[in-house]
């Protein structure tokens, strides 16, 4: 479903991203993870094209990322990413949010689009919440408003950048679990997080970064069971005592 | 000065500086003009009046012109030195009361160097206005001196001219005092202390 | 001080300066707004856009016309738009343009470069983040940038937009050096009819005043609510 072949990206002279490859299979789940500044946020931002990659090659679903020929904006509509920050339109309500993607990129009606808005909403159980602006939102309420808005463009795979890094601890739960039951379901999904309890349940392969570089790519008992890697091993000893 | 005025304790001057601030402000420039060359000889004491009229003609036109443009660029200086007072964190003048200073030694000590380190990309701005307003005052002595109907149909390529080396005179210019103002900043900056990125803002 | 006064003069003109003069100055400054803040957006743009040459000739632009005074520049536009209209349409004469809509196209053209500053802060105030799920959302850049930026950087900007208009309107009057009639020229010309300097600019500044501190107070109340709902 999504393949990275050797991808390599700087800023001027600053290599943040060098030799990066690894494959995530349809229904597959893979967290990312890694120390802050390791380039996991820029890694994920490649595979739908919101940052450019010098080297190398991404394909999504066959398509390539890189090429200058592709329809981005196509290949974008079909996978469904998730911010840090929310990233919800502030001067929309909340169902506007969802019926932007679906009636300007898809061309669904106004009425489908409103549907569909409703069904995902009941699903991340914030239907009453459907004409508030974000700003009246909690944190989780609106990472769970944006995975519904995300889901809104019926995505064949899922990207998740640090979904709860900015949510107050109370709040983590709440999201996760709206994330744990799209796993369940069989979405293909790429999550940065730190959150290795989500990965214990339903990640398949965990990579680990560091400076750029993927450091570890294994299966989850694998990577948790023991961690070949000096970096993973000190990385997993500070995250898992607190 | 009326800059200060406006963000002391004191209600009566702070009114007192609002009023200035929002006349001047709100007129425009050339109208002001106007009333600089026309309206103030008249109401002057008479012999006052008189004396203006008769300055030589370079003067009779140089004076009101200068006291227009002074008046009205002090007023957005002082809007500046406002902001700029404004924008330092209130710590800053209760720590200098708690020190024991007055109120008017904190300011002369401590938040008006302050201020004036932080004011000073606007004020470049405001340099580079006043050069450009002074444009306005010379377009009046120019169409009093040409006749302003008549100049209207009799511009020749003279004036073209002219108006090409008044137009590169005042890029130049401006130029200049960009310089000369950025050569300033770096002389008097505090180690450490980030100017505050300028903060959009109307003008001309 | 006002024993020689003959506020006599102000009513007998008052038709007069608000039929005409005034009406010139508030047409030409909305059809200045409008035009200068839909081009001074898109100058905005090309300023931010990755493509080099695009953003360095709008911001050579915006410099230029922030650097000469604007008198200058309507001069230059008076002069020199019946000629470029000839050239444009090919024909062998100067193209008749009247004093307005040479001041219309210049006042346009001047604020474009003001606007085109502040829409610029605008646009760089709203967080990349944004962008980013837009573009996430399968948006192209137009549509980004019509749905999600532009909304959210004019709404922030309004209270600035709004002051620069004020400025906008006290600057029309400097058509008065193309011996156009707004509101100031008409004044102007009565003044020197009747030889009443003294109270017809006097006049002319009070409403002038009245008008931008009404306009600078509906400013500031619209500021202070928008600073609520942040």
């Amino acid at each position: 479903m999504i393949s990275l072949k050797n991808v390599a990206k700087w800023y001027g002279s600053f290599q943040v991203l060098a030799d990066c490859s690894t494959e995530v299979a349809k229904g597959e789940v893979v967290v990312v993870c890694g120390p802050s500044g390791s380039g996991k946020s820029t890694l994920i931002k490649c595979v739908n094209g919101l940052e450019p990659f010098q080297k190398g090659e991404i394909t999504v679903d066959g398509i390539s990322v890189g090429d200058p020929k592709t329809n981005l904006p196509k290949l974008r509509s079909r996978v469904g990413m998730v911010f840090q920050h929310f990233e919800l339109f502030p001067h929309m309500t909340v169902m506007q949010n969802l019926t932007l993607g679906q009636v300007k990129v898809l061309g669904r009606s106004r009425e489908e689009a409103l549907q569909k808005g409703m069904k995902l909403l009941e699903r991340v159980g914030l239907s009453a919440h459907k004409d508030k602006f974000p700003a009246q939102l909690s944190g989780g309420q609106q990472q769970r408003v944006a995975i519904a808005r995300a889901l809104s463009m019926d995505p064949i795979a899922m990207l998740f950048d640090e979904p709860t890094s900015a949510l107050d601890p109370e709040m983590i739960n709440e999201v996760l679990d709206v994330m744990v039951e799209l796993a369940k379901e069989g979405m293909t999904m790429m999550v940065v997080t730190h959150e290795m309890g989500f990965a214990r349940k339903v990640a398949r392969r965990v990579i680990f970064m560091d400076a750029g570089r993927i450091v570890e790519d294994a299966g989850k008992e694998e990577f948790f069971g023991t961690p070949r890697s000096e970096r993973a091993q000190l990385f997993l000893s500070k995250i898992l005592h607190h | 000065m009326v800059g200060t005025l406006r963000t002391t304790p004191l209600a009566w001057a702070v009114r007192l500086g609002n009023l200035y601030v929002e006349i001047f402000r709100n007129i425009p420039l050339i109208v002001q003009m106007f009333l600089w060359f026309f309206v103030m000889p008249e109401l002057v004491p008479e012999a006052l009046g008189d004396w203006i009229k008769q300055m030589p003609p370079p003067w009779g036109s140089y004076v009101p012109a200068v006291l227009c443009l002074g008046v009205f660029t002090s007023v957005r200086i002082a809007e500046q030195v406002r902001a700029g007072i404004n924008s330092l964190p209130r710590g800053q003048r209760m720590a200098a009361i708690a020190m024991g200073l007055t109120e008017a030694e904190a300011y002369r000590y401590v938040i008006l160097p302050q201020a004036l380190r932080i004011i000073l990309p606007p004020l470049t701005s405001e340099f580079m206005n006043v050069i450009k307003n002074s444009s306005v005052a010379l377009t009046i002595g120019l169409l009093e001196l040409t006749g302003r109907a008549r100049a209207m149909q009799e511009f020749s390529f003279r004036v073209f001219e002219a108006f090409a080396t008044a137009t590169v005179i005042y890029l130049l210019t401006n130029l200049v005092v960009v310089l000369l103002m950025r050569a300033l900043e770096r002389k008097v900056r505090v180690p450490g202390l980030i100017a505050a990125g300028g903060a959009p803002q109307a003008g001309h | 001080m006002f024993a020689g006064y003959d506020f006599d003069v102000i009513q007998r003109s008052l038709p007069y300066l608000f039929r005409d003069g005034m009406t010139f100055t508030v047409t030409l400054t909305l059809i200045a707004m409008s035009g200068g803040i839909v081009f001074g957006t898109l100058l905005a743009m090309m300023r931010l856009s990755s493509f080099t040459p695009l953003s360095a000739l709008s911001g050579g632009y915006v410099n230029l016309m922030r650097s000469v005074p604007l008198v200058l520049v309507i001069f230059w536009f008076f002069f020199l738009v019946p000629y470029i209209g000839a050239w444009a349409i090919g024909a062998n004469e100067p193209i008749r343009v009247g004093a307005f809509w040479s001041a219309a196209i210049t006042f346009t053209m001047f604020e474009a470069a003001y606007y085109c500053e502040i829409m610029r802060a605008g646009i760089q105030s709203i967080p990349r983040g944004q962008v980013w799920s837009g573009y996430a959302l399968g948006l192209d850049y137009w549509q980004t940038m019509g749905h999600i930026v532009l909304p959210q950087a004019f709404r922030n900007m309004v209270p600035v937009l709004l002051t620069q208009t004020i400025i906008l309107f006290q600057d029309t009057s400097l058509v008065y050096v193309i011996s156009a009639t707004d509101f100031l020229g008409a004044a102007s010309k009565i003044a020197n009819r009747d030889y009443r300097l003294v109270e017809m600019y006097t006049f002319v500044a009070v409403v002038y005043f009245i008008i931008s501190y009404a306009l600078s107070q509906v400013v500031r109340r619209l500021q202070d609510r928008i600073a609520v709902i942040r």
